[in-house]
């Protein structure tokens, strides 16, 4: 009877509990994984058979990797700020969770997307870098980022730490439009957006499939790593709990 | 390999799957890290407050 009245009350709420959420993440990490590999390897097959650009010549294949790369460092942020707000409306603690998961996950995309502009840079503009909004404000995100990453290193109990976290992450999600519409806003060397735009993309489909299939391969690696990392913060959590109730016993005798 | 933007190029992608491998690497290496200690920790004998399983529960 009891067992009825718990399975009629299953709401999406509960999967946010942590031992289940757990059970969940075992059993979806594998295929999450599996998918990755396999749209990330259609899209480098893409990429790679595509034909060279008229203008840019063979380096259309660095966009495969950095325009996918920024996205999910956008991306990243984006989740990082929702698990903000999950933080201060509901006080989940899979939420903080889930922050702190994406923050190391973003900053290695940000990285990414920053050195293979630069890369794509010095021979299609003849400079690696330029302080122009675009290129400004994506490195104005990797500072936030380890900024959020110290922050998260130097509160050594979480509940503390959460909530400071989800502060300083809706502050910095200010950054997120500001990079997106720089190109629009200012005067930037860094070109327009190409591919989101109200009309048709300003690209031919033989560069944006493989394009679309390495963002669509780079998000699937984003959810596998942030699951893994979720995983790893939960056990983590549950070490100190452990800890912190051995020390306890022990001072009892 | 790639005409004269090689240099640019491989660059680029080495970077990107030493960057993936990495992330890959070091949180499955945590992984284990935390299951092992876990392990250990329940061997000897300190259970989480919610694990109905243990017979000699304080309070």
């Amino acid at each position: 009877m009891s067992e009825t009245i718990i399975k009629q009350n299953t709401s999406i709420w509960d999967y946010a509990n942590p031992t289940r959420f757990l059970g969940i993440a075992d059993r979806i990490i594998p295929w999450l994984g599996g998918a990755t590999i396999l749209c990330i390897g259609l899209g480098l097959y893409l990429g790679f058979s595509a034909p060279e650009d008229y203008q840019q010549g063979s380096t259309v294949l660095i966009m495969f990797i950095h325009v996918p790369a920024s996205w999910v460092a956008m991306m990243s942020y984006s989740v990082m700020t929702m698990s903000a707000i999950g933080t201060l409306v509901w006080r989940h603690p899979l939420a903080d969770i889930s922050l702190r998961a994406a923050a190391p996950i973003g900053a290695a995309f940000t990285f990414l997307g920053l050195l293979t502009g630069a890369l794509w840079g010095k021979p299609m503009w003849g400079t690696y870098w330029v302080w122009d909004a675009r290129l400004t404000s994506f490195l104005v995100l990797l500072i936030i980022y380890l900024g959020i990453i110290a922050l998260a290193k130097a509160i050594e109990e979480p509940t503390t730490a959460a909530r400071s976290l989800a502060i300083i992450t809706l502050v910095g999600s200010i950054n997120i439009p500001i990079i997106k519409f720089s190109v629009d806003w200012w005067n930037t060397l860094h070109q327009p957006a190409s591919v989101s735009r109200l009309a048709k993309p300003a690209m031919d489909a033989v560069f944006l499939y493989p394009l679309l299939t390495m963002a669509v391969g780079f998000s699937l690696f984003f959810f596998t790593v942030h699951l893994m990392k979720m995983r790893n913060e939960i056990l983590k959590r549950r070490i100190r709990t452990m800890k912190m109730t051995a020390a306890r016993q022990a001072e009892r005798g | 390999m790639f005409g004269p933007h090689t240099a640019f190029i491989v660059p680029s992608y080495l970077a990107t799957a030493a960057v993936i491998l990495i992330l890959v690497v070091w949180t499955m290496i945590e992984h284990k890290a935390q299951r092992t200690e876990i392990a250990r920790l329940e061997k000897s004998g300190i259970k989480r407050r919610s694990d109905k399983s243990d017979t000699n529960r304080h309070g």
